[in-house]
């Protein structure tokens, strides 16, 4: 645990000098403040700059607070997530093709330790960088448009965190099987993209999935009620994460370190 | 004592056999080289010892009294070590003093220390990427000692350096074989016979000779006269071929290398050869190679 | 024209100004860090251009694609 704690922090460590707990946290509050913003100035927006008829304008009303936070995690799910998956594709392949690893794992490191450090590192950077953006969407919501309920904004959250450390997981995943990044970001971003996708189109045959987890989201941040089915969701996720995990540190295992040179 | 007993340690790839069924076996206390020409197996034979891959057949077993995870008691110089760029040295020190389980006291302790061994004090807190090619070899092997290990592991430690840098290593390397047993890889026949005790020479995959350095030169070793001269030898060492004492002979202009069977007989006639004084010698010496001959027979085959 | 500015009026600036001075954060971090790093990936000017010019997405793409972490 000591040891596992020692390579945490250099992840940490790490981290802050190369700027990643900085440029993160900063894209993610950019985009939680632009979303309610743009949403909220956006029928002006379109007044001004002409073109729609006067009717139109009309049948543009200003969305509601839990709308707006619904809209600011479907920009999460996106552009977040894409800056995430970019961030942390070389989370192993970085390390392994330097040969910085090599050095590390040749001592009485566990294997296991190695991996779930960086995987802890790169979901804790996420989390706290979602959190510090999806505070400033709740604080520009509440002073543009109304407030949610501080139960449903907190209870959304946490299930949506879940969605999040899910595609972190993946990049794990891929991350181990592939020394080529743009392998791990090209299948992490396209399994996640499918599995929202089919969990769009096939609610009741996808109501175990991950993808299902950030329409539960919205609906609690309504009504504080997740949709049908939510429990199940969350379930499976967590059976789904850990299964990964385990996976994930297998393979690390019994792949190689050194690659052979002639 | 045997630290580490490999036998028939195999090791295949894809389409090559890189270790074919190599025994090895490396004594405490004593500094052993691992000598070979390039793609011989070397790398990959250490490779096995510290566990970083796995052998496709036979078997490796650390010294009983020393149970548990072998790597605590191996430290590793890979061939070109790697750190990361954004550490300084001494931060380095610690975080793998630390993983090897030192509180972070004594991990700061043991750093201080292996940096006046190797000669960083001064550059502990600049950061790894601005470190000279030098400086990092010499990180590597102070990261290597940091948990104080029974069998240091060092592959092709000198063979990237420029000669100060070489000699530097050399000479820490003599050093450590005080304190620590040493195995090193390396193509260099002159430096395995400069630091080492036990020499293994491998080629294509396989020990061709081993034994201690002392066993190997007087078994190998010929004697070996060198003579220069004003005049051209050219016709004169030919009729040298015949005699019963020479082995093999190597005319470089005038200067004359000449390996003996027996150096005593071969003193006096070549000194009492008229012809030779008539040459006008400059120089007459008698010699002991190295086993040079003996490795470039084994590498080319 | 006037609506423009009568629009421009309107807004709440307390609440715009974040939003500007974040951008202009980040993209003097990236400056910085580029400026100071003697290698990226590829040219270090161009990275420079890219950061300035090119608000949010220049200075990610930098942290991205131009830091070499070396």
């Amino acid at each position: 645990m000591r040891q596992w704690f020692i390579l945490f922090k250099k992840e940490c460590l790490e981290s802050v000098r190369n700027f990643k707990w900085l440029w993160i946290p900063i894209v993610f509050i950019l985009f939680g403040i632009m979303q309610p913003v743009t949403s909220y100035y956006l029928p002006q927006i379109l007044e001004s700059f002409g073109g729609l008829p006067e009717e139109a304008l009309f049948d543009i009303p200003v969305p509601s607070g839990p709308q707006i936070l619904a809209e600011t995690l479907g920009q999460f799910s996106q552009i977040g997530y894409l800056v995430l998956v970019l961030a942390f594709m070389g989370v192993i392949a970085e390390e392994k093709n330097s040969g910085t690893q090599l050095m590390i794992l040749v001592k009485p490191v566990s294997y296991g330790a190695y991996l779930t450090a960086k995987w802890a590192h790169m979901s804790l950077l996420a989390v706290t960088s979602f959190i510090l953006g999806f505070s400033f969407a709740v604080y520009y919501t509440h002073v543009l448009i109304e407030s949610v309920p501080a139960a449903h904004v907190i209870k959304g959250a946490v299930v949506y965190i879940l969605g999040m450390l899910f595609v972190m997981t993946l990049i794990l995943l891929f991350s181990t099987l592939f020394n080529s990044r743009a392998a791990v970001a090209f299948l992490t971003l396209g399994l996640t993209i499918v599995v929202s996708l089919l969990s769009s189109l096939m609610p009741n045959t996808m109501r175990w999935s991950p993808g299902m987890l950030s329409s539960h989201a919205y609906s609690i941040f309504g009504t504080g009620e997740g949709g049908e089915a939510m429990w199940l969701s969350i379930a499976c996720t967590l059976l789904i994460i850990s299964v990964m995990v385990g996976i994930a540190v297998y393979i690390f295992r019994n792949k190689e370190t050194a690659s052979h040179s002639s | 004592m045997n630290l580490i007993t490999a036998e028939s340690l195999t090791r295949a790839f894809q389409s090559t056999v890189a270790v074919d069924g190599i025994n090895l076996s490396i004594k405490e206390g004593v500094c052993t080289a691992l000598l070979g020409p390039n793609g011989a197996g070397k790398t990959t034979t250490l490779n096995m010892l510290t566990g970083l891959i796995k052998p496709t057949g036979g078997s490796i077993a650390f010294d009983e009294r020393y149970h548990g995870d072998r790597r605590q008691y191996i430290g590793y110089l890979p061939q070109f070590p790697k750190f990361y760029g954004w550490m300084s040295g001494q931060e380095y020190l610690m975080y793998t003093g630390q993983l090897c389980g030192l509180t972070k006291k004594a991990a700061n302790e043991r750093a201080e220390e292996l940096l006046t061994l190797v000669d960083l004090a001064e550059a502990k807190r600049k950061r790894i990427g601005g470190y000279s090619g030098g400086m990092k070899q010499r990180l590597g092997i102070a990261q290597a000692l940091v948990n104080n290990p029974k069998l240091v592991i060092l592959d092709e430690p000198v063979s990237a350096l420029d000669p100060i840098g070489r000699r530097e290593v050399l000479e820490l390397m003599k050093k450590l074989k005080k304190t620590t047993s040493i195995l090193f890889s390396t193509h260099v026949l002159h430096d395995a016979e400069e630091v080492s005790d036990d020499i293994f020479i491998m080629n294509r995959g396989k020990v061709v000779i081993e034994g201690g350095l002392a066993e190997l030169q007087t078994k190998y070793q010929k004697p070996t006269i060198y003579i220069e001269t004003e005049e051209e030898p050219d016709i004169w060492c030919r009729a040298l071929k015949k005699k019963e004492w020479f082995r093999h002979m190597h005319l470089d202009k005038k200067q004359l290398t000449i390996t003996v069977e027996n150096i005593n007989t071969a003193r006096e006639e070549l000194l009492a050869d008229a012809t030779l004084h008539k040459l006008k010698p400059l120089r007459f010496e008698v010699v002991r190679t190295t086993l040079e001959d003996l490795f470039m027979e084994v590498a080319k085959k | 024209m006037e609506e423009v500015t009568e629009m421009l009026s309107e807004v709440n600036w307390s609440l715009i100004v974040p939003i500007l001075i974040i951008q202009f954060v980040l993209m003097v971090i990236a400056f910085v860090d580029c400026f100071r790093h003697n290698r990226t990936n590829g040219p270090q000017w161009v990275w420079i251009l890219v950061i300035v010019f090119f608000q949010v997405i220049g200075p990610i793409l930098y942290f991205i694609f131009g830091r070499r972490n070396d």
